[in-house]
């Protein structure tokens, strides 16, 4: 691919990757190496919440459920039928995909609004069901074999947040498939008319979106080693999610990223200083989402590159086509 | 067996707290065409500021729906230009960037009645709550618990005034022409912008008296917000967005369904029941029961 | 005789009590233009959607190509070599021009760099080259309906339906345009086309056929669709240019 040395973002994205190969041989502290696992881990969240989000305008508000699928399924693969542990995580990416599948077919067909009430009330149903089903330890939760490394995990999140965010480069900025979502986005029957099957795409939007988002549950499952529903299909995954990307910045991949570190950030310091004032959080995160979305449309990212060619341009990075560009004038 | 119609009544009763809850958010989706997902916390409110004003005052809180309601209303009111302004369509998709906006209320209205009330379920007390008509007839029991016809009465009152206003004011003709086609509504004199600001208040006000009602004749607690919403969303959805003439029978068939629960089930279901339900509905019959909605 | 590209069949849409389009039938040449007129309301809208796809016939059905596309998607009706422009414009607000065609390319041209290639050859060929990398959303509105255009040409037809392109352009414009579609016609592509402008109309097509309330009236040549009364009759009372 002639183009992927002159994409700028994607080398960025190359250098930051290669920098944090080598965290490990320089910060020794287990606390701030789990910490650092943690940022990883919300970056890969807040990518695979945009890629359906960003793309096609559908918000899943129940985005958690599918990282819920992802750490369950591993956990009870690993204690109940000794499954290895990637082996383990790659099927809970499998269920989630079939998941998505079940929930996006009749749902996606449906505007936005409609999609959103549904996953938010399909989300909470999951939650309620794992509460009440003894196969997944209900309230109580599944303890796992305990295999503390922080290292380890540190590389297995790297490496699977750092795949998830080169495919994901690869299909929604650079290949076909994203511009078509966002033609979906921007007006479904125009894209019709374009030859573009919505429905089809859109699915593959939400597996997209499904996948990584189980397969970061898994390798959370067996990092954390004990996982209930409170913490895994509790609301804060997909709140937190969702903040990460509207301010971050929609749609752009880069922007949630940013996103995810600010906000981890803030929350980190947050619950390190002001542990008292927990109940604030949520009325924080509540704030910084209505304010974002009031003051700063296009997230963080929107700010470093104001548009000058109209009001609504919500892609805003265009990927650089290696084509010669014309001698006229914008208008 | 003899539980089934008192299981019957019980829920018609609820039902009719639930209708006013799904006229006023359906009546919000039509005009401002946004899912307000703050509804079920603007009820939870509500249920805590007729729970605290009880206490100070001891008032009965059936006499406190009209103070509620003035304050909700100007706070509905205040914020409306708010989402007036998301809604422009600053970015590319406006309506989702509502309920975005309207999510992250939901966050602040959690998070503060989480700090400001504690943890603890409170019901509000009336001079209502602790009567009942029984009817007898052979081995035939009903019992009509006072608080919860004190309800019913209540949501017959706020329908017959909302009836009243939408269809014989001039106001109500606006909101009726704003619902419809904005535009023209524009150019034959109805002023959008003050109209959809009541119309927001008027969402708030009852949003948060009903919550007073739900308060006093089942319970209120920081954690009743979400529940509500899923009730006002499967209401809503089951009449079929933005048609409030759906509204009554959808509403009487939640508070059947949950009433049944309660007698017949174990009630941790119902609300899995519920979005069981809420699922099936939106893959069959999107457009509501009676393919009325938009 | 070859075989028409469009054949039209008794074609009838209703919605409700509502019948739009009733008992329609008519075929199309290849590489001829045939104009669709009649006054406000006609059907003239809903039998393009009816014959784009995003319809389905209540009676009746459409062959093109001789092949029955009465139920068939709009995606599967490009595939096949249709393309269409909405009355109500439609570009992808938010995407440059240039994005606009590339998407509308990936039809013929599955590979990125093909597709945006070929949306620089669609973009000379209808002058909007100039304009490419500005957000659709900035366009006016004649570089709207031009855009409109180049998407349905960027996937390469045999059969365009054109709803409206020209009316709320000033004269200069329309001219362009005007000259656009003859330049399309002379790619050998087949037109079916809806004017409220009727100099244009007139002016263009080989063939009309004209609708009042749902149903056909007329058919035959410019002139002699102009001569016939029931024609006339039907348009008395309303402006014409």
């Amino acid at each position: 691919m002639i183009t992927l040395k002159r994409d700028r973002r994607l080398q960025g994205a190359v250098v930051v990757c290669a920098a944090l190969l080598l965290v490990p041989l320089a910060v020794h502290d287990t606390f701030y190496l789990r910490v650092l696992t943690e940022a990883i881990m919300w970056i890969g969240l807040a990518l695979a919440f945009d890629a359906l989000a960003g793309y096609t305008g559908y918000l899943n508000f129940g985005h958690q459920a599918f990282f819920g699928i992802g750490a369950y399924t591993t956990a009870v693969l690993m204690m109940k039928s000794g499954w290895p542990f990637f082996l383990a995580v790659a099927a809970g990416g499998v269920a989630a995909a079939i998941g998505a599948l079940i929930i996006g077919l009749p749902t996606l067909r449906l505007r936005g609004t409609y999609f959103a009430i549904a996953t938010w009330a399909l989300a909470r149903a999951i939650q309620q069901l794992a509460l009440v089903t003894n196969l997944v330890g209900g309230p109580g939760g599944i303890r796992l074999t305990a295999y503390l490394n922080p290292v380890y995990f540190f590389y297995v999140m790297l490496g699977v947040v750092a795949a998830i965010f080169f495919v994901l480069w690869f299909l929604l900025e650079r290949a076909p498939f994203g511009l078509k979502l966002k033609a979906i986005r921007e007006d479904q029957d125009s894209a019709k008319a374009l030859g573009l099957n919505p429905t089809l795409l859109k699915n593959l939007a939400f597996i997209l979106s499904a996948v990584p988002t189980a397969l970061i549950g898994g390798v959370f499952a067996y990092w954390i080693t004990y996982i209930d529903p409170g913490s895994t299909l509790g609301d804060l995954v997909s709140d937190q999610a969702l903040v990460m990307v509207i301010f971050g910045g929609m749609g752009t991949l880069i922007g949630p990223a940013i996103g995810a570190v600010l906000i981890f950030g803030f929350k980190t310091l947050f619950w390190t200083y002001l542990a008292a004032y927990e109940v604030l959080y949520t009325i924080v995160l509540g704030g910084v989402i209505a304010l974002t979305v009031v003051f700063l449309p296009n997230g963080v990212l929107g700010l470093f590159y104001r548009s000058r060619r109209g009001r609504n341009a919500p892609s805003l990075l265009r990927p650089k086509t290696g084509m010669p560009e014309p001698s006229g004038k914008e208008a | 067996m003899l539980q089934l119609p008192q299981a019957v009544i019980d829920g018609i009763m609820l039902g009719s707290i639930y209708i006013i809850v799904g006229i006023a958010f359906s009546l919000v989706f039509g005009v401002l065409h946004i899912i307000d997902f703050a509804v079920g916390e603007w009820i939870m409110l509500g249920a805590f500021a007729g729970m605290y004003l009880n206490l100070w005052t001891r008032l009965d809180p059936f006499l406190l729906l009209p103070v509620v309601f003035i304050v909700f209303a100007a706070l509905g009111y205040l914020l409306q230009p708010v989402i007036h302004r998301v809604l422009s369509g600053v970015r590319g998709n406006p309506l989702l960037m509502g309920i975005v906006f309207t999510f992250g209320l939901t966050l602040i209205f959690q998070g503060s009645a989480q700090t400001a009330f504690g943890f603890k379920t409170h019901s509000i007390p009336s001079r209502f709550s602790n009567g009942s008509f029984d009817f007898e007839h052979g081995d035939f029991f009903l019992t009509f618990s006072t608080v919860r016809i004190a309800g019913l009465m209540y949501a017959a009152v706020i329908t017959a005034a909302l009836n009243y206003l939408l269809k014989h004011t001039n106001f109500g003709l606006g909101v009726r022409a704003l619902a419809q086609r904005k535009e023209i509504a524009g150019l034959m004199g109805v002023d959008g912008r003050r109209t959809t600001g009541l119309v927001f208040a008027l969402y708030t006000g009852i949003s948060a008296m009903t919550g007073v009602v739900i308060g006093t004749v089942l319970s209120v607690s920081f954690r009743m917000g979400p529940e509500y919403s899923i009730f006002a969303f499967f209401v809503v959805v089951l009449a079929g967005m933005g048609y409030l003439a759906g509204v009554p029978a959808a509403a009487l068939l939640l508070g059947i369904l949950q009433s049944f629960f309660l007698v017949y089930a174990n009630p941790t279901y119902t609300l899995l029941a519920m979005f069981g339900v809420l699922y099936l509905i939106l893959l069959v019959s999107p457009r509501g029961l009676f393919r009325k909605g938009m | 005789m070859a075989e028409p590209i469009l054949r039209v069949e008794r074609v009838s849409k209703a919605f409700g009590g509502l019948t739009a389009v009733n008992d329609v039938s008519f075929e199309m040449n290849r590489g001829e233009i045939l104009g669709l007129i009649g006054p406000n309301g006609a059907g003239k809208t809903t039998l393009f959607n009816v014959i784009s796809g995003y319809y389905r016939p209540t009676h009746g059905r459409v062959f093109f190509n001789g092949r029955d596309i009465s139920h068939k998607p709009p995606y599967y009706l490009a595939a096949r070599g249709i393309g269409r422009t909405f009355q109500v414009v439609k570009p992808f607000a938010g995407l440059t021009v240039l994005e606009n065609i590339t998407i509308a390319s990936f039809l013929k041209h599955p590979r990125r760099a093909q597709a945006e290639a070929h949306a620089w050859k669609v973009l000379e060929f209808t002058g909007l080259a100039d304009r490419a990398k500005i957000q659709a959303a900035s366009l006016t509105l004649a570089g709207r309906k031009r855009l409109e255009i180049s998407k349905a040409l960027a996937l390469e037809p045999t059969f365009l339906l054109l709803d409206e392109v020209v009316a709320g352009l000033n004269p200069t414009e329309a001219d362009r345009t005007i000259e656009l579609i003859l330049k399309v016609r002379d790619q050998g592509i087949t037109i079916l086309i809806v004017e409220h402008i009727m100099r244009v109309i007139m002016g263009i097509s080989d063939r009309l056929v004209v609708l009042n309330f749902g149903m056909k009236i007329a058919e035959g040549s410019p002139a002699q669709v102009a001569a016939d009364p029931g024609v006339i009759k039907a348009y008395l009372g309303e402006e014409q240019e």
